[in-house]
């Protein structure tokens, strides 16, 4: 196999965190779902957590990205 | 770029579906619309939709053959992790700075005028642009006095000069320049900038003393991992960032480079989302991690 196609592996094996953040992103819309039908005048403090929250699961995916990026574009010179 | 003439059977195809898009849309503009009352009304509007639908598809078609016999040259995927160099005057800079010192000069200006034109006319009830600095400026202050716990007007201008600056250089990339947030040496010092002021703000509000001893709260075993944890501050924020950014921008170029030739219309409407919202998103969760952080260093316990 050449250099080129075990570095496409590796970015692709480095994306697959992708996954967990979509699961962790999703329990937490699900959360703040249940939060608001529960208690909707909370509803701007519940969107702001919810926000910051999905910021923070959001970050593994863009590390997961962020380092499939750079696998490809300085690995392969 | 050279114009390479078109075979019979494309010209017949450009042809056709010119034909096809005028006619619908005439026909379009024939169909009268009945009132919403009236008995026809559901039927004429599906119709009218339809034939809308029609021609714009087959215009499209169109533009799309006509645009695809002009020869680019080869067309390959290409995005660089680091934007291009230039020489200023001897010196290698990064073309993102000199874009970055655009997005400066131009927010001065404005800035300027502002001052020297519109300040002196602001009037008791805001009205226009007033209005709308009146309510920026409102916005950026209530979130700073929300997360930092109490009123601080240079936090609040710091952080409205970055969202200045970031809202530039999106509009920068509105017009297909190559935005200085895809740099992760800019996205980097942003977040460099944010994590001195964590520090600067813990020491200034709980002194030195109170700043260590934070590191050693509830009990002395965690400090290493807290330590960690505060240097992970400005790589998070900055990889965030800059892995937003840069996957929006490749995105787009996907798209191009997938459509080819028939890149009208599609592209636009999707870089509405890549370019202009998700963006502004990201700057307004870059301020507001930014602030969360600095309001746990400077936040009282007991």
């Amino acid at each position: 196999m050449t250099d080129i196609g075990l570095i496409a592996i590796g970015a692709g094996i480095a994306v697959l965190t992708g996954a967990g953040a979509g699961l962790g992103m999703g329990i937490a819309t699900g959360k703040a779902v249940e939060a608001v039908a529960r208690q909707p005048e909370a509803n701007s403090k519940i969107n702001a957590l919810l926000l910051l929250g999905l910021a923070l699961t959001e970050s593994t995916a863009i590390y997961g990205f962020v380092t499939a990026l750079v696998m490809i574009f300085t690995m392969g010179k | 770029m050279q114009f390479s003439m078109p075979s019979v059977g494309k010209w017949i195809a450009i042809a056709l579906s010119l034909i096809i898009g005028c006619g619908a849309l005439y026909l379009r503009s024939r169909i009268s619309q009945p009132e919403k009352t009236e008995e026809g009304y559901k039927a004429a509007k599906k119709k009218r939709n339809l034939l809308m639908m029609a021609g714009v598809l087959a215009l499209w078609l169109c533009s799309g053959l006509v645009l695809g016999s002009f020869q680019l040259g080869s067309r390959t995927f290409t995005v660089e992790i680091s934007p291009a160099r230039m020489d200023i005057l001897g010196y290698s800079v990064s073309s993102s700075v000199v874009v970055t010192w655009i997005v400066i000069a131009a927010l001065s200006v404005f800035a300027l005028f502002v001052r020297f034109f519109a300040v002196p006319r602001f009037q008791e009830t805001p009205r226009g642009l007033q209005l709308v600095l009146e309510t920026a400026v409102g916005a950026i202050n209530n979130l700073t006095k929300e997360k930092y716990g109490h009123e601080n007007e240079g936090l609040a201008s710091y952080f409205f000069a970055i969202a200045a600056l970031f809202l530039g250089s999106a509009i920068v990339e509105l017009f297909g320049i190559r935005p200085p947030t895809t740099d992760l040496s800019m996205t980097f010092s942003y977040a460099l900038v944010t994590f001195v002021l964590i520090n600067v703000y813990g020491i200034y509000k709980k002194g030195i003393k109170g700043r260590l001893q934070s590191f050693v709260r509830p009990k002395a075993i965690i400090a290493p991992f807290k330590l960690l944890s505060d240097l992970a501050v400005p790589i998070s924020l900055a990889c965030r960032l800059f892995g937003n950014m840069l996957g929006g921008l490749v995105v787009v170029e996907l798209i191009y480079f997938a459509l080819g030739a028939f890149s009208v219309g599609i592209p636009a409407v999707l870089g509405l989302y890549f370019n202009a919202f998700h963006p502004l998103i990201q700057f307004f969760i870059f301020i507001n991690l930014s602030l969360t952080f600095i309001g746990e260093a400077v936040e009282e316990v007991e």
